[in-house]
């Protein structure tokens, strides 16, 4: 390297690390340009670049504040914790988690996963859940060795957190666990629920899991085996874990598929009693990447891409569809099952009335994109 | 793969991987490990040969398919290599003229 190049990187290092002081010194990253969330109110949590939570007031449908995240932004996955204060985001290129208190947006939990120093890159892809009770904080760890002249896949685990470890949080306890696991939820028993190839259950005191739910391995005579998306893991009102699949089934044991029915179904756990439910609701006419049970009727379902969709699932039949003005990616519903709030890809929230399918609005955010981000709805 | 010998270590990783029935695994990492290899159709075309189902406009799909580096053939891959991609167009709707196009060299 020639002395000019020396110059040119410790200029742009020194101006890269003052940059850092001075966002720490006029921020802090902990200050918050609203008022406290109220109990009783319901809330919804969306994430965009560049790495900030918004919450949007349900009541009036508005935002009520931003809480800025350090690091930088991606994927945007948030999980409300049950004090319904503390709100964590997958964040950082898919290598850290931050538990923010959204009241006064200070930062309670942080912890970055990779180890730099040992040249272990790791990512959790999308998956991370919480213990009913917020005192542990479960994330997939998918780690890669990078060597000098080649990458080696390293065996995929739980970490397991403890909430109140604070920043620089490390697992207490990690355990083999399946590979392919992109969203996770918690029952009510404190079991885990991770889906990858199929639906597992952890336990996650001792690390032992079963398949809870095939996916992949189900046995449905005349089904081909489903095709399923999983990257937005939606805490449902309904306390629903809902999973869509596409899947082909064939009129005969000929399995010619120029005759087979093309149809839309979900997997779902019902993270109250542990039952689970493969359900086909309809023929596939066009790609949903989310899509959830009513909170009110659980024989409705919708679903999200370029049109919102509401299908009667007893009758495996379309209802009605709403034209949208671009692709949405991520569905939500307010607990009475009244309104469907989009989000993901770009920076707005719309907003369907989920009787009519009318459109009642968008909510504008500041900053960018939400991309693959899962927004949530709760009450405080 | 019977007319073909595993002459560099990654081929007989390959093989080893055969033997012990585990290529299910080896194909299930692409992805983390720098994904390059990903091949599923998708941006180009619905899985109905057609283009409804594509996102619309593209642009509302692209920090959705770069930041998880999902289609990296297509766009660059914000996961790991190009971070930076869209510092100056957090919004893509609104800012997708600033995206450049991205060359090895390029990677800080």
């Amino acid at each position: 390297m020639n002395n000019k190049n020396k110059m040119r990187k410790t200029l742009r290092s020194l101006m890269a690390g003052a940059g850092i002081v001075g966002a720490a010194l006029s921020s802090g990253f902990t200050y918050a340009n609203g008022p406290a969330l109220k109990a009783g109110q319901e809330y919804m949590v969306v994430a965009n670049y560049p790495n900030q939570i918004h919450v949007l007031d349900l009541q009036t449908d508005s935002l009520l504040k931003t809480c800025k995240v350090p690091g930088a932004y991606g994927p945007g996955v948030l999980q409300v914790a049950p004090d319904k204060k503390t709100v964590y985001m997958l964040t950082n290129h898919y290598e850290d988690v931050y538990g923010i208190n959204v009241d006064d947006c200070s930062i309670s939990f942080h912890t970055t996963f990779s180890d730099r120093q040992n040249s272990i890159r790791t990512k959790s892809l999308f998956s991370m859940a919480l213990s009913p009770d917020g005192k542990e904080l479960y994330v997939m760890h998918n780690p890669t060795k990078l060597n000098r002249d080649h990458y080696r896949v390293q065996d995929t685990y739980l970490a397991v957190y403890n909430t109140a470890d604070g920043k620089g949080a490390k697992p207490v306890r990690t355990f083999p666990a399946p590979r392919q696991v992109t969203v996770m939820a918690t029952g009510k028993d404190g079991g885990l629920y991770m889906a990858g190839a199929d639906i597992y259950k952890m336990d996650v005191k001792t690390g032992k899991y079963d398949v809870h739910l095939p996916s992949r391995n189900w046995e449905r005579p005349l089904y081909v085996q489903p095709d399923v998306l999983n990257a937005w893991p939606i805490q449902t009102p309904s306390k629903d874990f809902t999973i869509l699949y596409t899947t082909a089934r064939f009129q005969d044991e000929k399995q010619d598929l120029a005759t087979a029915d093309w149809i839309y179904g979900y997997l779902n756990v019902d993270l109250e009693t542990g039952e689970t439910e493969t359900t086909d609701f309809g023929p596939i006419t066009e790609i949903y990447f989310t899509g959830m049970k009513s909170p009110k009727d659980p024989n409705l379902v919708f679903g999200v891409l370029n049109r919102l969709a509401k299908y009667d699932v007893k009758q495996q039949k379309l209802i009605k569809a709403a034209e949208l003005d671009h692709s949405y990616y991520c569905i939500a519903m307010n607990h009475d099952g009244s309104k469907v709030y989009l989000g993901g890809t770009y920076d707005d929230v719309a907003i369907y009335d989920a009787d009519s399918m009318e459109k009642l609005g968008n909510i504008k955010l500041p900053g960018g994109d939400m991309a693959i981000s899962t927004s949530q709805i709760f009450i405080r | 793969m019977k007319h073909l010998k595993a002459i560099n270590n990654k081929a007989q990783l390959l093989d080893k991987a055969v033997a012990e029935d585990q290529v299910e695994e080896v194909v299930a990492m692409q992805s983390l490990a720098g994904c390059a290899a990903t091949t599923d159709p998708g941006w180009e075309i619905d899985a109905f040969g057609s283009v409804t189902s594509l996102c619309q406009p593209m642009e509302s799909d692209l920090y959705g398919c770069a930041d998880p580096c999902w289609w990296p053939a297509q766009v660059p891959d914000m996961m790991n290599t190009h971070t930076n991609w869209n510092e100056n167009a957090l919004d893509s709707g609104e800012s997708w003229r600033n995206l450049g196009t991205v060359f090895p060299s390029d990677k800080k």
